[in-house]
């Protein structure tokens, strides 16, 4: 058949002329010649009409096929001298340096605090705070510390000429709140607090902290594993176990010693947790009735728990860091880390 | 406190192994923090007998002995001790006996040796080589009536010794019979109360004088016998053994009886010879100021009127509760002796034991509180020791002066309280079991309630809170059920003060700096290099740890320089830093006491992870003010100035102040000279120091959707000679000021001088986009705004347009 022949020819000679095309207008030409609007192949467009019906169905498919097989030749052949005329330009060497964005770093201890709040807050808790330079009642008085505590002496608290001291937890910060409001109340404390321990690798004369006070008509010891379990489980990851040993302060009763699984050993025992598989993180127990009293709360209308954790011993344990002095230290290199 | 399970053992069933019974224990509040286990000496050390004992013919310090193990053979042993003598009886390591290293390191077996050629068939130990003392100086004698061929480790039972680590409620475990007593509410067993059992005293009067209390206020119990005719010797071994397990020094059978006794049942007892008494009598009185005593540690102490002292008729022969006087201590030569067994008043043992500086596990136990219920039984128990241990007469009866005794607290317990407490089902019974089971007694009401009254040695039981503790902590923490957490909202989350630091923290973070946190106290020299304040005006605490700690800082300058230095010199040269904390104040015109402030520090190149050129740009002046326009607008204070400052902390000429909503701020710049002198800094430090609480308060710029047009702009560029002080400020307000229609947008482009504009004057260009919300403007009205703002600079500003 005369058309398909020349179908074919059309397709080898175009073929021809792309191999040998070296720039894209050379590719374009070929383009114009066969399937533009006066190209051979576009005129046997209206010789199609005239095949006679029974080859038809033939002519027809042999004839969109080379169509097809046209554009892709030529779209081949666009993309090759585009790739060699990009092969030929500069290449950059992509190891050099970049050139960086600058980003900042939050000191470990914010990073801590952060997310401490943002795990309270998913709990109902609203984070607060308070000043550094407490009373004596506040830091002691109501918060039911017996008249010759150790903590209340020289010796363990810094105090001022006037009688005020800088605040050795956050607790006042309950306070504050509980005399402020009526319950129930839902906060957590962070903030820095001062004991007079000469600096070393695991004392400063500052220290950061963050307390947790919940009152309601209520709200049980029960409550108070949840919260610290949960705590737990979202800032050491889900296989923390938490336990709870009676202990004692002034301020609760009961009151628990609050140990999560070492995160070093996963429970084994190691030389961080003294072998024993658990790291003592926090210290808490249901708000003492004293303590409700001294705020003006009926202790007979309303319970609730406190509980209290170091940031720097949660960092420490969270990112393995063995000296506090790093934290103050300030050596970019060790920001830098987090 | 430390705790033999051997001396444990005499009073309570111990039915757990050591390891489970810690865990008890430190599950329900008695935290054992150490378990030390004296070593047990290995299988394969039987007792022998030296035979003979010749020279090694090649070394001089070695013995060759022939040793009888007991078999009916003879074992040749070299041995390097100086008192492998014949006649003696001693262990002797057999070969295959292997020691255990008690630091875990490797195993050590005896095996058949040749010691300088000469065979040698097991090792003859001394008592350190066995882990039973410290005693190295030669082979471990052992009796002469010892059978031969026994294992050592039957004469020599090992002992186990917890660390215990005391809440300070519980001074009722500060003895072997109030572990005792707790061991026995947990597991359960026999619990056994050791011997005082003593002879009758003839009736007499010769005592009635004995004791006085003239200030029983301090000293509302006081008890006292008197034993004839003791004799003053080393005390038994066993005594001395256990005390030297727990810690304590064996020094003679009546000192090592006081403490013994003490240690069992958490009294502290004295014992006087009667014949260093004046009149032999012992007044119980406050000192008179003045009075001095020579304590039995040798030192002096100066006694003031508010101290509790015993005395005879004449001086102090004691401080009370805290230490005996050196003066009237037991002698060898001590034949009648007075004992004491008395309560004194905690806080007065405590004040008088710190004011002295003095402290010993009398005033420890004191300060805690002594159980006044065991005070009669712990003297009856020191001196049925004594009679045993030290011989003599009791010749007195128990001399009592004592206030009638306080009733025990009477607690209403409600049970359902209690369950709600602890939020944990636990049934009446249990209860009252628990309560029971602590030596408490239980008095009861009806269905819901009853009373408990708690026995002496639990003065931390005063109320129904602690009830409840004892309800958890016998019937276990572990009981507690898993409940869900109860996210409860108690107060609007806009009242999270932390939210609002964190964010100006993030803000801060996202310019590009590394946060600092530095220490609120510092010296004073720190402190006072910000020049704003006066040494008046710091806060300092009466008892500062050093005087490199001594004042809480006023400003966060000081810190910031000492990072900055510590960095330096560690060559971490490229520095962004900032620092947001507690600053203090004593003068309420400079702040009120306490505010936090924010501090910024830039010094270093700006790109120092790049090459060549690049690496020599370093931070400069309008990167701060650039920062500080980022960190504003990022936080939506879109409110703010800059205007130029001068201030001692800054170089001349190189400092801003920020204004927010027409308040200062904040002020910026380059850090003068001063601050970084010796520092070896040698790129500027530029410094921002703000105020946090502005930047809370600054205005925020509500969100709001800002119509963006969708018709082109269109830009003209003005250029003019100004005079050199023109302030970039004053040109853009003074076009802006004049309101011209379709003005959007005023830039300065470029800025310079040079010797064709002359002295004392600059160029200055900047453009102006035009563009309208509702169609594209025209070339005609631009140009005709354009002309008309050129003409208000040339007059209005008096530059000279180009």
């Amino acid at each position: 058949m005369e058309l398909l022949e020349k179908i074919q020819s059309i397709v080898a000679e175009a073929g021809q002329a792309l191999a040998s095309a070296k720039t894209e207008s050379d590719v374009e030409e070929v383009r114009a010649k066969t399937i533009g609007r006066n190209g051979s192949f576009t005129a046997l467009g209206p010789l199609m009409g005239k095949v006679p019906p029974e080859q038809k169905r033939e002519a027809g498919k042999a004839f969109n096929e080379a169509k097809q097989n046209l554009l892709a030749m030529i779209e081949h052949a666009r993309e090759s001298l585009a790739g060699a005329a990009e092969a030929g330009a500069q290449k950059l060497d992509v190891t050099l340096p970049g050139r960086k964005w600058h980003a900042g770093r939050k000191h470990p201890i914010s990073q801590t605090f952060d997310e401490c709040c943002a795990i309270f807050r998913r709990m109902g808790f609203l984070a607060t705070g308070g000043p550094e330079i407490e009373t004596v009642f506040n830091n002691f008085d109501a918060l039911n510390a017996p008249p010759d505590h150790p903590s209340r002496s020289p010796q363990d608290t810094f105090f001022f000429a006037d009688g005020r001291l800088m605040r050795s937890h956050t607790s006042p910060v309950q306070i504050r709140t509980m005399l402020a409001r009526k319950p129930p109340v839902r906060i957590v404390a962070p903030g820095r607090c001062y004991r007079r321990d000469t600096p070393d690798a695991t004392h400063g004369v500052h220290f950061h902290q963050i307390e947790g006070l919940y009152i309601d008509t209520d709200v049980s010891l029960a409550d108070l594993k949840s919260t610290l379990m949960t705590f737990a489980a979202e800032f050491f990851g889900e296989k923390i176990r938490v336990r709870m040993r009676p202990s004692f302060f002034p301020f609760t009763e009961p009151s628990v010693e609050c140990d999560f699984t070492c995160v070093m050993c996963g429970g084994k025992g190691c030389k961080v947790c003294k072998n024993t598989g658990w790291i003592e993180c926090a210290g808490a127990g249901m708000v003492n009735p004293n303590v409700l009293k001294n705020v003006g709360y009926d202790p007979e209308n309303c319970q609730g728990f406190a509980f209290g954790m170091g940031i720097e011993r949660l960092t420490m344990i969270k990112h393995r860091i063995e000296d506090l002095r790093m934290f103050s230290d300030n050596d970019i290199r060790f920001l830098a880390q987090f | 406190m430390k705790v033999s399970l051997n001396w444990l053992a005499d009073y309570v069933t111990l039915n757990v192994d050591p390891v489970e019974l810690a865990n008890i224990l430190t599950r329900t509040g008695l935290e054992v923090e150490e378990i030390l286990s004296t070593a047990t000496v290995p299988e394969g050390v039987i007792t022998a007998k030296i035979l003979s004992r010749e020279k090694h013919p090649n070394s001089d310090h070695l013995s060759v002995c022939r040793v009888d193990p007991g078999n009916g053979e003879v074992l040749q042993i070299v041995c390097g001790a100086p008192n492998c003598d014949a006649g003696n009886i001693v262990p002797l390591a057999t070969i295959g006996t292997v020691f255990r290293d008690p630091e875990g390191g490797k195993d050590f077996k005896i095996g058949k040796g040749k010691l300088r050629g000469i065979e040698s068939f097991g090792m003859m130990c001394s008592a350190r080589e066995l882990g039973l003392s410290n005693d190295h100086d030669g082979l471990l004698i052992l009796p002469p009536d010892t059978a031969l061929g026994k294992p050592v480790s039957e004469l020599f039972k090992g002992d186990t010794v917890y660390n215990l680590e005391l809440t300070q409620n519980r001074p009722d475990w500060l003895s072997h019979w109030g572990v005792a007593r707790d061991v026995y509410a947990l597991c359960g067993g026999e619990l056994k109360f050791p011997s005082t059992q003593l002879q009758e005293t003839p009736a007499t009067n010769e005592f009635d004088g004995l004791v006085q209390v003239t200030a029983q206020d301090l000293c509302p119990k006081y008890t006292a016998r008197v034993i004839r005719g003791v004799t003053v010797k080393e005390s038994p071994e066993w005594m001395q053994k256990r005390l030297q397990a727990i810690g304590i020094r064996p020094i003679n059978n009546i000192v090592d009886i006081t403490n013994y006794v003490m240690m069992e049942l958490g009294v502290p007892l004295h014992v006087f010879d009667r014949s260093l008494l004046k009149d032999g009598r012992i007044i119980v009185r406050r000192a008179a100021g003045g009075e001095k005593i020579t304590a039995l540690d040798g030192k002096n102490y100066d006694l003031t009127g508010d101290m509790l002292v015993i005395a005879d008729t004449e001086k102090p022969i004691a401080i009370a509760g805290v230490m005996g006087g050196e003066y009237s201590g037991v002698l060898e030569t001590t034949s009648e002796v007075v004992l004491e067994s008395a309560f004194f008043n905690k806080s007065s043992v405590r004040a008088t034991s710190a004011k002295l500086n003095l402290s010993s596990e009398a005033s420890h136990r004191y300060e805690r509180g002594v159980d006044i219920g065991m005070v009669e039984k712990a003297s009856a128990r020191a001196a049925h020791l004594i009679l045993e241990l030290a011989g003599g007469t009791l010749v007195s009866p128990l001399v009592e002066v004592a206030l009638p005794p306080v009733p025990q607290p009477r607690i209403l317990c409600r049970y359902d309280r209690i369950r709600s407490l602890l939020g944990m089902e636990v049934s009446n019974l249990l209860m009252t079991t628990i309560f029971s089971k602590l030596g408490m007694e239980v008095e009861p009401v009806n269905e819901e309630s009853c009373y408990v009254i708690p026995p002496t040695y639990r003065m931390d039981v005063t109320m129904e809170a602690d009830l409840a503790e004892e309800v958890a902590r016998i019937h276990g923490l572990d009981n507690l059920p898993d409940v869900p957490v109860r996210a409860v909202r108690c107060a609007m989350f806009s009242q999270d003060t932390f939210a609002p630091l964190a964010a100006v923290r993030d803000a801060l973070v996202s310019t590009g700096l590394y946060e600092c946190v530095c220490s609120s106290m510092i010296d004073e020299k720190s402190a006072l290099l910000d020049t704003r304040f006066t040494r008046e005006d710091l806060v300092c605490p009466v008892n500062p740890i050093s005087l490199d700690l001594a004042v809480m800082r006023p400003s966060l300058l000081g810190g910031m320089l000492n990072v900055i230095r510590h960095n330096i010199s560690r060559k971490n040269l490229n520095l962004a830093l900032f620092e947001i904390g507690h600053v203090f104040c004593r003068n309420p015109q400079k702040f009120p006491e306490e505010r936090e402030e924010v501090m910024i520090a830039l010094t270093g190149q700006r790109h120092p992870e790049r090459f060549s050129g690049e690496r020599t740009e370093l931070y400069d002046f309008y990167d701060m003010k650039g920062l500080l326009e980022t960190f504003l607008e990022e936080r939506g204070n879109p409110n703010y100035a800059f205007k130029a400052a001068e201030d001692s902390r800054f170089a001349r000429g190189e400092c801003a102040e920020l204004i927010l909503d027409g308040k200062s701020a904040g002020i910026f710049g380059r850090a003068a000279e001063a601050l970084t002198r010796g520092m070896r800094l040698h790129t500027p430090l530029y410094l921002c120091v703000m105020q946090l609480d502005n930047l809370l308060t600054a205005s925020k710029r509500p969100v709001y959707y800002q119509p963006i047009s969708q018709f082109p702009a269109t830009t003209r560029d003005v250029a003019f000679i100004a005079p050199a002080e023109m302030e970039n400020e004053t040109v853009i307000s003074f076009i802006k000021r004049a309101k011209m229609p379709n003005l959007v947008d005023v830039q300065l482009f470029d800025i310079f001088t040079n010797d064709s504009i002359g002295a004392g004057r600059k160029s200055m260009a900047y453009s102006l986009t035009f563009r309208s919300q509702d169609r594209t403007l025209t070339d005609e009205e631009v140009n005709k705004t354009y002309e008309k703002i050129r003409s208000k600079l040339q007059h209005g500003l008096g530059v000279e347009l180009r």
